[in-house]
Parts: C-alpha cells; sequence; structure tokens
C-alpha cells in the first residue's frame, strides 16, 4: 500500500497546524460559527445532536495494521472506546472534544492518515472495489488512480468551494463492488484503443433527496488524461452548478437538467482550453505510485488446503462462515476475508477499540498486513491463505466478529440516525437492531441468499437505500418516526433506483414488513433466482402485497 | 413554555441557558422561560459565541420537549437511545 | 505571495456570480479586473481565475467581498494577484494561512512547482553516491534477488529499468527482473547488426518470462545516414559503430531512467574485477545483482530454472553482440575473448564513463 514520503507528511503536518490556527481563531471570536463551520467541515469535524463528531479518512478503504491500532487508540483515549465504519470507507468517532482535535490529528499524522475533505463542498474521500489487487475478475488494480486522485483532489486550489460534495468511485472489473453509478463520478478502467489503461466515465449519478444513476459521459479517456478531464467535468459543474438550493446543488442536478448531451459539450469546451500538459499525469509518477501497490508476496500454493477442508468437515459453524464471509482470490491458495461488523442486534458498522486490535493483529499475522473498508460497513482481510482462515476465524470468534453473515439480509447498511445526527429525521440504529433479531436464524438467511437491505435516517441517503433490494428511508411525520420502503433498488452494474411501495410505517412494522417481503419472494421465486432477480422478473407488486397484507387486514 | 439550548464550544456538549444564562447540561437545570424571556434569553447566549454555539429555542412541557422536534430533543437530553453510548453503557 | 490591499481597487468589478462569457469579454477590455465574492463559500470566483488565466488574460486579477484569510491560497494559486480587505482586516493572517501549506500536489495557475515535479527533481539530485554505498551495505551477502528487491523498493522513489543484449548469459538475469516484478522496462538495444538467432531468442525470452514492457531502441535515422549509411562502419571504426549504435541510443532511451539494472558480472573482464552491486555512473545508478556471479553459477542458474538458450551457445558462442563483431570462443578462451576479437577493445561503452569513452 501507499506510504507517505516528506511531501505527503509535511502536507498532512501543515495540514494539523493549520486546523489548530482556525480552532484558535474560532476561540477567539476572529472566526464567527458560520465562518468555521465550513473550514472544520472540510477537516471532517461535524458539530452533531450530542458533541463533535470526527471523520478519518481511509483513502479507498485500505490501511494496515499500525493504523487501525492506532484508531483503537484514539478511540480509547479521546472518545468513548469504540468507532463507526461508514459507507464512505471512512470511520468516525461520535464524541471528540474541539479542544482534543489537534492532538488527534497529530496522532493520526503519526501513522500517514487525517481527516482532510472527508467532509465540506469538496472533493471526497475516492472510495474502490473492497477486493481490489485480490479479484479474480479485475483488468487492473484501480487504487494507484485512487491515490493519484486523491492526491490530485487534497488542497485542490479551484474545486474547495464547490456548490456541494463530490464523490469519485473508481473500480477495475466490469462487476460493480463499488457502486462508481451511485457517484458524481464513476470511473471504470477499460482498455484503451492502444491497448492501455483508460477510463469509462460515469457523471452525474448520487443518493440523496433527488436520486440518479450516473450516465456514461465517455467510453475510453486515455489514463494521461485522466486528470484533465475530471477537472473539465469539475469546472463545468463549479461554474453552472445551482447554489441557491442545497439539494439542488450536487452535479446530478445539473447534468439531468441540461442533458448528458450539453454537458459533455460544456465539458469538452474546458477541457479544450485547458493547458493539459500541465495536467497530463508524470508517467513516472503513476509508476512509483503503480509500485506501492505491487501484489503482496504470495507463496505458490496449491489450489486447495488440506487444513481448510478438514476445518470445513470438523466445525458446521466454520463451513458457514467459509459459505458466506470467504471470497475467491485470484492468488491460488489464498482468500479474502469478510469480517462482519453486523453481530445480531448490533449497530452496523460500530467496532469496539478491542476488536480493532484484533484485527489489526489478525491483518499483521496472517494477512501481508493489509486491511480494507468496505462501503457496507464491514471490514475486510483481502490476501489471507487458505491453511491459515480457520485460525482466522477462532480468532475473529473470540472477538465477536465472526458473523457469518457478509451480504446476507442482516448485512444492513444503516447510516447513524437520529441517535446522533442533527439531520436525520428518524432513527436507522433501532430499526436495523429489530430487523437483525427478527432474521437472525442463520438457516432461514442462507435460504434467502443475496439481499442488500439499507436504511437511512433521512432523505440524504448515508445508508443508500435507495439502492438497497429493500431501501428503508426514515421519515417524520408530525414528529412521529414512520419508515418509508423501496423495493427493486441495485447498487451494481445494473444500478437503478427502488421503487417505493406504499405509504409509511411506524417504526415496529418494519421487520415484520420486510420479514413477510423475504417470505413472499421464497413462495415465488423461480430455480436459482437470487432476491433482486425475482424483484426484477415480478416488479413490486407482490412485494407491496406482502407488506402491506396485514395492516389492510387489520385496517378491514 | 421554553427553554434556550445549543452546543458548547469547547467539547460540542447540549447545554441549556440556566440561571443567570449560566450554560447547564441537564434539561431539568433549564430555565423554563415564557416566550418574550425566552427571546431575550436566546439573544444573550447568541451574543456569547465562545460558549454556546447555534443556540435556539425548544418548547418544553412539564419540563420535557414537546414540539415537533420533541423526539430529536429528548434524545439530545438522554444520548443515544441505542449502541454502545446508550447512558450507562459504555464510557 | 498574494497581496493585500486596503480600500475599494478601481478597475471594472463584477460579482463571481457572472456567467464566464461575460466575464471574459470584460477581461478582454481591462488590465485590472476585481472579482467579487458574494459568499465566501460561493467557489465559482476559483474557477473565473483560472480559466482567465489558461485562456491568456495576464492583466491583474483582485479578489474582493467575503472571502477569508483562509482562502488566501485558494485565491493565489487559481490566478488571483490580490486581495482588496476591508479596513482592519487582520492582515496578518491572511499572510499566515497563505503560506501554510510548503506544497501542493497539483498543477494550477502559481508557477511554483508542484510535489509531483518537486519529487522529481530530488529524486535526480539525490546523491546517488550515498544511496549506493548505504544500498551496498544493507545487501552485502544478499541473493540477486534480494539486491534487485532492495532497489525497487518504491520508497527508494527510483525510475528503473533494465538493460539487457538477450545474450548468451540474460536469461538468469531477466528471469529474476521477471519474478520480482515482470513490468520493469527491459531496453533491448537493436543495432540493427545483430545474429537473427538474438532476435527470435528476444521473442521468445521475453514470452517465456512474462515480461511485459520490452522495448527496442534503434540508433536514430538521421545519424545513420549520415556516418554509416552502408552499414560497414564497423569495419573501418567499431568505436564510433558502437557509439552510433549503442551509447548515443541507450542515452536517449535512459534519459527518464535513474537507475539501470544489468547483467554485468566481475568474472568477465579485467575491467568488471571492482564491480559492486551498486554504482554510479553518469549519475545514473547502475544496480548489477549478479557481480558476483562466475560463469558457473549462470549455468547452474539457467539449469535450475529450465530457461530458454540462446541457440548460438551450443555454437561455441559464450558473449554475443553483433554480429559483425562476435565469434564464437575456444573452451580455453575468456568468455569474451569472442568480442571485437583482434581488436584492442573489450567493451563497447555503455558500461563506462563519459570521460572514459572520450579518452
Amino acid at each position: 500500500m501507499y506510504r507517505y514520503d516528506e511531501f505527503d507528511h509535511a502536507l498532512v503536518r501543515e495540514r494539523v497546524a493549520e486546523f489548530s490556527d482556525q480552532v484558535a481563531r474560532r476561540a477567539s471570536g476572529a472566526l464567527t460559527e458560520d465562518e468555521f463551520k465550513p473550514l472544520r467541515l472540510m477537516n471532517g469535524v461535524y458539530l452533531q445532536l450530542h458533541a463533535y463528531m470526527l471523520r478519518v479518512a481511509i483513502p479507498y478503504g485500505t490501511f494496515n495494521s499500525r493504523q487501525m491500532r492506532r484508531l483503537a487508540h484514539i478511540a480509547r483515549t479521546y472518545d468513548k472506546g469504540y468507532g463507526h465504519f461508514t459507507t464512505r470507507t471512512n470511520i468516525q468517532y461520535n464524541w471528540p472534544a474541539l479542544t482534543d482535535l489537534p492532538a488527534i490529528l497529530s496522532d493520526l499524522a503519526d501513522v500517514e492518515m487525517h481527516a482532510i475533505q472527508t467532509s465540506g463542498n469538496c472533493i471526497r474521500n475516492t472510495t474502490t472495489d473492497v477486493f481490489a489487487g485480490a479479484a479474480e475478475d479485475e483488468i487492473e488494480d484501480p487504487r494507484p488512480w485512487c491515490e493519484i486522485i486523491r492526491q490530485w483532489s487534497t488542497i485542490h486550489p479551484e474545486f474547495s468551494f464547490l456548490p456541494r460534495k463530490f464523490k469519485i468511485a473508481v473500480i477495475g472489473a466490469e462487476k460493480d463492488r463499488a457502486a462508481i453509478r451511485t457517484h458524481d463520478v464513476g470511473l471504470q478502467i477499460v482498455r484503451g484503443e492502444d491497448g492501455g489503461t483508460a477510463f469509462r466515465v460515469f457523471v452525474g449519478g448520487g443518493q440523496g433527496r433527488l436520486p440518479h444513476i450516473g450516465q456514461e459521459i465517455a467510453s475510453a479517456v486515455p489514463a494521461a488524461d485522466l486528470l484533465a478531464y475530471l477537472t473539465a467535468i469539475l469546472r463545468a459543474w463549479n461554474l453552472l452548478g445551482r447554489r441557491d438550493n442545497i439539494h439542488k446543488a450536487r452535479i446530478k442536478i445539473l447534468v439531468a437538467s441540461v442533458g448528458l448531451e450539453a454537458f459533455r459539450e460544456e465539458v469538452d469546451k474546458h477541457y479544450a482550453t485547458l493547458r493539459l500538459e500541465d495536467l497530463r499525469i508524470p508517467e513516472d509518477e503513476a509508476e512509483r505510485i503503480k509500485a506501492y501497490f505491487a501484489p503482496p508476496p504470495f507463496e505458490d500454493l496449491p489450489k486447495a488446503s488440506a487444513p481448510f477442508e478438514r476445518a470445513l468437515l470438523a466445525d458446521p459453524d466454520f463451513a458457514r462462515f467459509a459459505r458466506n464471509n470467504v471470497r475467491r482470490h485470484r492468488q491460488p491458495g489464498y482468500a479474502s476475508v469478510v469480517v462482519s461488523l453486523k453481530p445480531v442486534g448490533g449497530v452496523p458498522g460500530d467496532i469496539t477499540a478491542d476488536q480493532m486490535d484484533a484485527v489489526a493483529d489478525l491483518a499483521e499475522r496472517y494477512g501481508f498486513d493489509e486491511l480494507r473498508a468496505a462501503y457496507e460497513q464491514n471490514l475486510v482481510l483481502p490476501h489471507v491463505k487458505l491453511d491459515d482462515v480457520p485460525t482466522v476465524w477462532r480468532a475473529l470468534l473470540e472477538a465477536g466478529l465472526a458473523t457469518a453473515n457478509a451480504d446476507l439480509a442482516t448485512d444492513v447498511i444503516a447510516c447513524p440516525g437520529l441517535d446522533y445526527c442533527s439531520l436525520a429525521n428518524a432513527r436507522s440504529i433501532p430499526v436495523a437492531q429489530a430487523l437483525s433479531k427478527r432474521l437472525a436464524d442463520m438457516d432461514y438467511q442462507e435460504r434467502l441468499g443475496p439481499v442488500r437491505i439499507n436504511m437511512s435516517g433521512c432523505i440524504n441517503a448515508c445508508g443508500h437505500h435507495h439502492v438497497g433490494h429493500i431501501g428503508v428511508l426514515g421519515v417524520d411525520r408530525k414528529g412521529e418516526e414512520y419508515y418509508q420502503i423501496t423495493v427493486g433498488g441495485s447498487p451494481d452494474e445494473q444500478a437503478a433506483l427502488g421503487d417505493i411501495v406504499g405509504k409509511s410505517l411506524p417504526a415496529d412494522e418494519v421487520a415484520p414488513a420486510i420479514q413477510r417481503t423475504l417470505d413472499r419472494y421464497l413462495q415465488i421465486r423461480a430455480e436459482g433466482e437470487r432476491f433482486i432477480d425475482t424483484v426484477r422478473r415480478v416488479g413490486p407488486d407482490p412485494f407491496r402485497d406482502a407488506i402491506y397484507e396485514t395492516l389492510d387486514a387489520a385496517n378491514a | 413554555m421554553k427553554i434556550v439550548t445549543a452546543n458548547r464550544l469547547s467539547d460540542g456538549r447540549v447545554i441549556y441557558a440556566g440561571v443567570d444564562n449560566q450554560p447547564v447540561e441537564r434539561l431539568d437545570q433549564a430555565s423554563t422561560l415564557d416566550d418574550a424571556a425566552a427571546e431575550i434569553v436566546l439573544a444573550e447566549v447568541a451574543a456569547r459565541p465562545d460558549v454556546f454555539v447555534n443556540p435556539y429555542l425548544v418548547e418544553v412541557q412539564d419540563r420535557a420537549p414537546s414540539g415537533r422536534d420533541r423526539l430529536k430533543e429528548r434524545i439530545r437530553a438522554a444520548g443515544p437511545t441505542v449502541g454502545h453510548s446508550v447512558a450507562g453503557g459504555v464510557g | 505571495m498574494l497581496q493585500t490591499l486596503e480600500g475599494v481597487q478601481n478597475g471594472p468589478r463584477l460579482s463571481v456570480t457572472t456567467p464566464l462569457e461575460e466575464v471574459e469579454a470584460a477581461a478582454a477590455a481591462t488590465d485590472v479586473l476585481v472579482l467579487e465574492f458574494d459568499a465566501f463559500r460561493d467557489g465559482r470566483g476559483f474557477s473565473l481565475a483560472a480559466v482567465l488565466r489558461e485562456r491568456g488574460y495576464a492583466g491583474r486579477l483582485i479578489a474582493a467581498g467575503k472571502v477569508l484569510p483562509d482562502q488566501a491560497r485558494y485565491l493565489r494559486r487559481s490566478g488571483f494577484d490580490a486581495v482588496e480587505l476591508a479596513p482592519g482586516a487582520d492582515t496578518a493572517a491572511w499572510a499566515r494561512m497563505d503560506q501554510a501549506f510548503s506544497g501542493s500536489y497539483q498543477p494550477a495557475v502559481d508557477p511554483a512547482p508542484t510535489i509531483w515535479q518537486r519529487r522529481r527533481a530530488a529524486s535526480n539530485d539525490r546523491d546517488l553516491q550515498a544511496l549506493a554505498d548505504r544500498l551496498n551495505r544493507e545487501t552485502e551477502g544478499k541473493a540477486a534477488s534480494d539486491i534487485l528487491k532492495a532497489a525497487l523498493d518504491p520508497a527508494l522513489g527510483l525510475r528503473i529499468g533494465t538493460i539487457s543484449s538477450f545474450g548468451a548469459e540474460s536469461a538468469a538475469l531477466l528471469h529474476i527482473v521477471a519474478e520480482t516484478d515482470p513490468n520493469v522496462p527491459v531496453v533491448f538495444l537493436e543495432t540493427g547488426q545483430h545474429f537473427l538467432q538474438t532476435l527470435s531468442y528476444r521473442t521468445q525470452l521475453t514470452k517465456a518470462l512474462g515480461l511485459t514492457d520490452v522495448r527496442l531502441v534503434t540508433p536514430d535515422a538521421n545519424e545513420k545516414a549520415t556516418l554509416d549509411a552502408r552499414d560497414d562502419l564497423w569495419k573501418t571504426d567499431a568505436d564510433a559503430c558502437c557509439d552510433l549504435r549503442k551509447v548515443r541510443p541507450l542515452a536517449r532511451a535512459t534519459v527518464g531512467f535513474n537507475a539501470l539494472i544489468t547483467g554485468r558480472k566481475r568474472y568477465q573482464a579485467a575491467t568488471r574485477a571492482a564491480l559492486k552491486p551498486f554504482e554510479v555512473l553518469d549519475g545514473v545508478l547502475r544496480i548489477n545483482p549478479l557481480a558476483d556471479w562466475d560463469a558457473d553459477a549462470v549455468e547452474a542458474w539457467l539449469e535450475a530454472h529450465d530457461l530458454p538458450r540462446h541457440p548460438l551457445v551450443e555454437q561455441g558462442y559464450r558473449s554475443i553482440g553483433c554480429w559483425p563483431c562476435t565469434r564464437a570462443v575456444e573452451d580455453d578462451e575468456e568468455a569474451r575473448a569472442g568480442r571485437w576479437s583482434g581488436m584492442d577493445k573489450v567493451e563497447c561503452g555503455i558500461h563506462l564513463g563519459k570521460r572514459q569513452v572520450a579518452a
């Protein structure tokens, strides 16, 4: 993975000093709260319901054991002993004091971490495929390009006071495991005409109040021109995007209102006058960065592993974990292991400091010291020897991290909701917990197969409800929490927004209604059909009936 | 009746305007004010941005938030209802 | 530094909410333009400035209105010369925030070198001799692959290439390179005078080892037309021929590298007797992972890894260059005895420093 050189170190240290200066000017009155707010947000500091919240960047979700241990240290020293992984593959702390932030940021800088641009109207943390560098179907590891984008976008002079936030995701395979079409810009690595690296570019995707699926604006931008092309897109939007209405400021609204063709013309116009040579990624810099992401020193191993096979036979719990949380790796004899942060009845994405240390130990001993954060609010050990998977599983079991539900019905994405967030209309966590307890039976979940259930506590859609196979959105009805259900959303290469099935439900009705939806699927599915396939085949109606049947009966 | 609430600049914690407009941490220590007095207290604490961040008024009945945002204000007063930060839980 | 100005400045004054076309039209008719921010969060002004500068506006550009000291460097790097401040503004904060960072990654309108450019300069200016000494110390007694791995550590920031003749012993080095990183560029000097067997061997070996970036480097066509139009310079002046076909093309091909991996070994010639794994030649780090290998070691390696052999080896060629200047050797001769045989020449020049070549 990437390592800082003297320039990266200096920049992050200088950012800490700058932020400390800003905090001091806020305290002295030189900055008003209205002035300070955008400045602190650009360094990941929110003021939530109960306290400040600090969002720490995990660029493209890749980190190591030393960094994870430092995150644990921060949780213990400055917070309440835990952290929360987010759908942007960052980690956030819910209780830090403003006065402690300079010290926290300095602790982070020691291990090459920061909170730069984890919020604010700027270019946010670039996300990618959680299995980058391990997936079998990848044509190129997208992470070097994420790092190039990270550097280019860091403290960008032109794009730090944009109409709204701007999110980029990059994938290196046809299969989309990073939801790129729900991003302001989604990038897919393809082969250009000359056989070189190029990017298929989607623009104008986004969730929030007015969701849109990204549209293809370019089929193959050569890698060297990537930054110039991104500059042209951002410039077109920065000049033309709306600033009068926060809900209409994202690039998706501009693209939708002028149309893709007109927007492309605007981008091309800017591209034509850019000083291309300056923006062309220096080839040696690209090579230098790529070298950091070279595959770890894998051993030549047979495809099958005797200890792994033995454990499968010996322990049905391990076999279940292997079925659901262990993923094929492109290197024979290795696997990627999903560490679920969705225990039954737990808070999706939460992890205690002790658990952080436990995962750090496993990464160090069994995983080439590499960790990934998944946007589904889980962790991944990307490169584990199959021989070691049973040992890793036992250690996860001991740490309370071996829930075998990756991508199953209880692997719920949920935002912090009204328990923490000042923007929320309703709570998400208790609804997710109730659902998780109701669907806890693992045999039932395995019978259901992969189902993505996503929950947001407000229309900002941090919990990705629009693209959940089943989505749950908390709304406020005259001071009471209600939940609107959508069916048929999908975050992948067949991205789709879910259909709202009907009027919203009170909190305690949500979990039973979702279970009826899933039961209906079990009744009507065709052979080999996943939940989402069935929804695509039959539409939302049968599920609407299932959701409302007992309610209708009660009202009849 | 109304109370005045804000977050404290130094640590972001929920505070209310109490006796003599002093910041207090518990809702039951907040001064309960009629509309006119509430506006005056709000203006006074707004003039102390080094302590009170984004102050605003909350409707209360029998010292419990009662307006449209009553759920949010109850959660602000009591802490998260679930998870690691529930009062009496971790930390 | 962004200049701070007090009082209302002269010149046309436009809000940053003005459409780009109107701003451009105004700029075309003035040499001082004031862009006024209605709110500091309205970042259109940064793009307007950048576009004006990129499209050639060379006059003064002044920011005014609601801007914060924290935006000083954003203004400066987007193309503003100055900011108009209200009386009593804290100019110290403006100066401090303007200089809050010692570097920027991305290119912008300001001419200061970016971190990307400075990295490159730093890797050019670095004390390569000290690096070579350190690496020689650290890799003492280590295997060839460890020497190579040490050089390829990305933290060193070296821009590394390999040079290979695809000759009799080349497979050993290329095999170790490919095992470590098959994407390392391999430069092959296509002199135009190679044995046909060398060319087919190059193709065969490239494929067998999975090398992804073999670059063929040919002599400059104009130089060749002037110096050796009939391809017989070797007959009269072998040094000049090597210079035309090897030394100069290599210099051009390796301009982007500051480190080159070679397969040279001490045993090969008296000129190579003191060869170390790392050395500096003409400002380029030379990496010689096989420096302490002898012919038997090479042979054993080729054997152990079942590597394809150069077709001429079994005809008695043990060091292979261009056909006019290479002959097979007898068993009791040195391996390189067949190179420039009968001439007072043992090196083509690509492994000698510039001064030695000239001498």
